[in-house]
């Protein structure tokens, strides 16, 4: 019989980062606010000339207040959409921008990690929540070269030799206990 | 170590994947753009009285009476499309920001000395290269580590002969280690 404790726990899907997500609703809110105060201004500054020119013009072949407004209605309801999703749009390739810069950026010092060049800094110019990533991942570089500075130094000076047997043998044995905690 | 070039093979945002995110932008401003219409259409469509005072009062007073209803429509349709986006962002964008949290728990359990294990993200994520470039990294870490160890027990295995020779080998494996690790700067 299967023991539910001993199955490995799923990684936990996480949805919301909101120094990542938190700007990215904010810029859109913005800009869906900035859309509808506009068509609102221009469209109510209008309505106080139309509707009163249309009373005093006298020939009333409309139904409605709609018929008289309808065009006007159309071209500020279609300003208010492609503004808004242009805006948008402006916004969502800004986003991709940071993220394929920011990202780049980690992905690049990462694979020259590799290649043994832990001390170039990730980069300057990554925004926001990728600014703070990259400095993390730095942390981690130099944290590990740190250690490996310190085993090396710690192997030169075991190597230079001049030591009793004893104290060689227990620092022999602690260098290697220190190489095991790379990477483990 | 420009972003385009650090992206290697595999792009680290799909294009398919900002195109979806631009048509689902699209529809949402869409049907915010429709909700407004059908509120003001409804608001704007009432049929006039039918003589001709009736009509021109109405009109003359139809613009105060409209006011309000066009700052209430304009405001249904902010909050309507402001919390659609935020649900996009959240839906959409956490294909980047869970691979993000993700690398920073491995970050977080590689500091603390904790065995690492290779990282993977969902099929569907992007900046999949991120996880590619760190197990390149910490590969290439846990093969110099494999191979230091190796050469130190290998000049261990030269204790069974004499004490001279074994402090030798021993030093000699320590030099050899030392000018390996150089290439870390």
């Amino acid at each position: 019989m299967r023991n539910p404790s001993r199955q490995p726990s799923r990684p936990r899907i996480r949805y919301v980062n909101t120094r990542f997500q938190g700007p990215a609703v904010l810029g859109f809110a913005a800009i869906v606010a900035t859309g509808g105060a506009i068509f609102w201004k221009l469209v109510d500054g209008k309505f106080q000339r139309v509707f009163p020119d249309a009373a005093i013009r006298g020939h009333y072949t409309f139904v409605s207040a709609y018929d008289i407004v309808r065009d006007l209605l159309a071209w500020h309801l279609a300003g208010l959409f492609a503004g808004v999703f242009l805006a948008g749009s402006v916004l969502v390739l800004l986003l991709v921008f940071a993220t394929r810069h920011g990202i780049g950026n980690v992905v690049g010092s990462l694979r020259a990690s590799a290649e043994g060049d832990l001390s170039t800094p990730t980069g300057a110019g990554a925004i926001g929540e990728f600014g703070r990533f990259a400095q993390r991942v730095d942390d981690v570089r130099s944290g590990t070269l740190a250690s490996v500075l310190k085993i090396r130094n710690e192997a030169a000076a075991l190597a230079a030799g001049g030591m009793a047997p004893e104290e060689f043998r227990l620092r022999w044995d602690e260098l290697k206990q220190r190489i095991r905690g790379i990477a483990p | 170590m420009s972003a385009p070039e650090a992206a290697g093979n595999a792009p680290l945002i799909a294009r398919r994947y900002v195109f979806g995110l631009l048509l689902r932008l699209f529809v949402t401003f869409a049907v915010g753009v429709g909700v407004l219409f059908v509120i003001l259409y409804f608001a704007l469509s009432r049929p006039l009285p039918g003589d001709y005072a009736g009509v021109f009062h109405a009109l003359r007073n139809l613009s105060p009476f409209l006011r309000p209803i066009l700052a209430v429509s304009v405001l249904v349709y902010a909050l309507l499309a402001c919390g659609s986006t935020s649900a996009l962002c959240v839906y959409i964008l956490h294909k980047v920001a869970g691979p993000l949290y993700r690398m920073e728990l491995v970050l977080d359990q590689y500091r603390s000395g904790a065995p690492t294990r290779t990282v993977s993200f969902r099929h569907d994520d992007q900046i999949q290269a991120l996880a590619q470039a760190f197990n390149q990294w910490i590969g290439t870490l846990r093969r110099d580590r494999h191979r230091w160890l190796a050469t130190m027990m290998d000049a261990e295995r030269h204790c069974l002969q004499d004490e001279a020779t074994c402090r030798a080998e021993m030093e000699g494996a320590l030099r050899k280690i030392a000018g390996d690790m150089a290439r870390y700067r």
